[in-house]
């Protein structure tokens, strides 16, 4: 059994803000490998967005426990899960993923500069992994003059730049057009496969739950199926 | 987190709105700008005021006879040493005083061969006089030449009114101390003019030993001494009650309550006028960061998604706060300065010296731009962009990464 950067027991998510309760995730029992690519898959308002934010400690549930590389989120404060965030876990989100008053290589620069990484490091990490993702062109452009592709490529590399241990992604394609969305997911399998990043992803997009080699199901709040279960060595790709 | 990587952020951020942040930047410039030269007018009265009451033969410090100021007539009088000198004393010493006078100062009648007016009579050693406003003033014809000079110098406004001139006659009369009445007729030396109007109608000036020859009398009614510095004043003070045991031993002040009053009611005028604009500025900063921080919600619930921490959130905005008002403060004064200094020699009112007259000022008024008054300015306004980007800031940090990107 390969090392767990995921676990979750029991995790339950329910929203009250309305006079009737949500029940978005009911005692889920999750875990995730390292060098695994989990897709969570499900029609919307599955639990799958709120699962992996919950994993991402940008959400908390109401019940059970997650811990992510060995660390339980339960007994985190803010500022801890903002450290641990930084520390170990990569985002990329559907949109609004840079900022828009710095460059590519600035954007990628920031989460070092979070960490205080020296400048000379910095800038010099920042540039080989944008070299690395084939997009050394484009680093001195702000997001406004970037491409919905690259704006996401960079905020892939900004997402490794820091080597995490578990990279969250959440609609990574739903703004990209179907060539733009295979180069995006060609990418991350190279990082998954190459590089060995742990990566999760939540979509509705079959294309993208086609790259995850764990695909995982979820319909009302509890998991459907999970591709653990299934054989492993299966490519699901649609190149395959 | 970085300090650097976040004043970087905010820079950008504020060039992002140029035009708005233009608009906002300019106000707090112009507001700066405005405050700084006001205060300096305002100050220029308050430090005039003062030096008026001062000037107007008080002294920072003057010793009285009791009861004089009830009843100013030479019965409440004193006598006072000819080499008397206050550097003398105890703890005062020669660099804290600029000079004192001694004067006879009683009711008088003048008479001209036309009119007859009520003045004031003032015997004073002119040498003495550089201490108040005698000492300067403007003379058409002859000054006195010493304690014992027999002539009268007299106001233009006086002048005219009794129709009389350089070189004429005039006749005074007083009262002694033995309550018989003294008169004696004098030529007319010069005629003044004073910035305040009202005092060339009031004082008629002589040699100090002349109006003491009149009454017969050796004694001074008042004994006036000027400081270098105000804050000597409470030491002199003390002794100079130890010396003359006995008389009234008064500060300008006491003797100037409505002057006085108006320089006090300045200080906090200068910290009204302050809050008054920068109170109406600070709902354009507050409206300002408020829509640039609603703008942001979702990148700023990014950046903590990504890893930054709460408090960083918040220095941010205070940041962005802090570098446009820095901007604007520092705008303000190098204007509020460049303003000042064409007029830094004085701005001529003649236009307007009755309402002048009224609040003890002269015609030319001095701006009076002090450092403490820019520091009180600067320091005022960038606690007001802290206090105005204080609500913004906290909400930002409260709301949760994940409900910042929702919005």
């Amino acid at each position: 059994m390969s090392e767990e950067v995921v676990q979750c027991q029991g995790v339950t998510r329910v929203y009250a803000d309305d006079a009737v309760p949500v029940h978005a995730l009911r005692g889920v029992d999750f875990a995730v490998h390292k060098g695994d690519w989990v897709s969570l898959a499900g029609p919307s308002g599955s639990g799958k967005s709120t699962l992996l934010h919950i994993i991402g400690g940008l959400d908390r549930p109401n019940d059970g426990s997650v811990s992510v590389d060995g660390e339980d989120l339960g007994g985190l404060s803010e500022a801890q899960l903002s450290d641990l965030r930084l520390r170990k876990i990569g985002f990329v989100f559907q949109a609004y993923n840079l900022i828009p008053v710095l460059t590519a290589v600035e954007n990628v620069e920031f989460i070092m500069q979070l960490q205080g990484i020296g400048a000379n490091e910095r800038r010099e990490r920042a540039l080989e992994i944008l070299d690395r993702l084939g997009l050394d062109d484009i680093g001195d452009r702000r997001p406004g003059e970037l491409s919905g592709g690259q704006q996401q490529r960079v905020a892939v590399a900004r997402a490794i730049v820091t080597d995490p241990v578990l990279l969250l992604a959440d609609e990574p394609s739903a703004n990209l057009d179907t060539a733009t969305t295979k180069e995006l997911l060609e990418l991350l399998r190279n990082i998954n496969e190459n590089h060995g990043v742990t990566i999760v992803t939540a979509t509705h997009d079959p294309m993208v739950m086609g790259y995850a080699k764990r695909p995982v199901n979820l319909r009302d709040g509890a998991i459907e199926s999970d591709g653990s279960t299934m054989d492993a060595t299966t490519d699901a790709s649609p190149d395959a | 987190m970085k300090l650097r990587l976040l004043v970087q952020l905010g820079w950008r951020n504020l060039w992002r709105h140029k035009r708005r942040n233009g608009i906002l930047l300019g106000g707090i410039t112009f507001a700066i700008a405005a405050v700084v030269l006001a205060n300096s007018f305002i100050r220029g009265m308050q430090v005039q005021m003062a030096d008026n009451a001062v000037d107007l033969m008080n002294g920072h410090v003057k010793i009285l006879a009791p009861g004089y100021l009830d009843d100013p007539s030479i019965a409440q009088s004193f006598e006072v040493a000819h080499d008397w000198r206050p550097d003398a004393l105890e703890g005062i010493t020669s660099d804290m005083v600029a000079g004192w006078a001694s004067r006879v100062r009683v009711p008088a009648v003048i008479m001209s061969e036309r009119e007859t007016r009520g003045i004031q009579l003032v015997g004073i050693d002119p040498a003495s006089e550089n201490i108040s406003f005698v000492g300067k003033l403007a003379i058409q014809g002859e000054g006195l030449a010493d304690a014992a000079d027999r002539r009268v110098i007299v106001g233009a406004g006086l002048a005219e009114r009794i129709e009389t001139q350089v070189g004429r006659r005039i006749v005074l009369i007083t009262q002694g101390a033995d309550g018989r009445n003294r008169e004696a007729g004098y030529r007319v030396a010069g005629i003044y003019r004073s910035d305040t109007s009202s005092l060339e109608k009031i004082f008629v000036f002589t040699g100090r030993d002349t109006v003491q020859d009149l009454l017969e009398t050796n004694v001074v009614t008042e004994l006036s001494v000027r400081l270098t510095e105000e804050r000597f004043s409470p030491p002199l003070l003390q002794r100079l009650a130890n010396v003359f045991a006995g008389l009234d031993v008064m500060t300008w002040q006491q003797l100037d309550p409505t002057a006085a009053a108006m320089t006090a009611i300045i200080d906090v005028v200068i910290l009204v006028y302050f809050f008054i604009m920068m109170g109406a500025l600070s709902f354009g900063l507050v409206n300002s960061l408020v829509t640039a921080v609603m703008e942001r919600t979702r990148e700023m619930g990014m950046m903590r998604a990504i890893g930054m921490r709460p408090r960083s959130v918040l220095l941010q905005v205070v940041l962005e706060s802090t570098l446009i008002m820095g901007a604007g403060i520092a705008g303000g004064v190098v204007i509020g300065v460049l303003a000042y200094l064409p007029i830094a020699d004085g701005v001529d009112l003649a236009a307007f010296n009755e309402a002048l007259s009224t609040f003890g000022l002269s015609n030319v008024l001095v701006p009076q731009l002090f450092a403490q008054d820019v520091i009180l300015v600067v320091v005022l306004s960038l606690i007001l962009g802290f206090v105005a980007s204080a609500s913004p800031a906290v909400r930002c940090m409260k709301m949760g990464p994940l409900e910042a990107m929702r919005r």
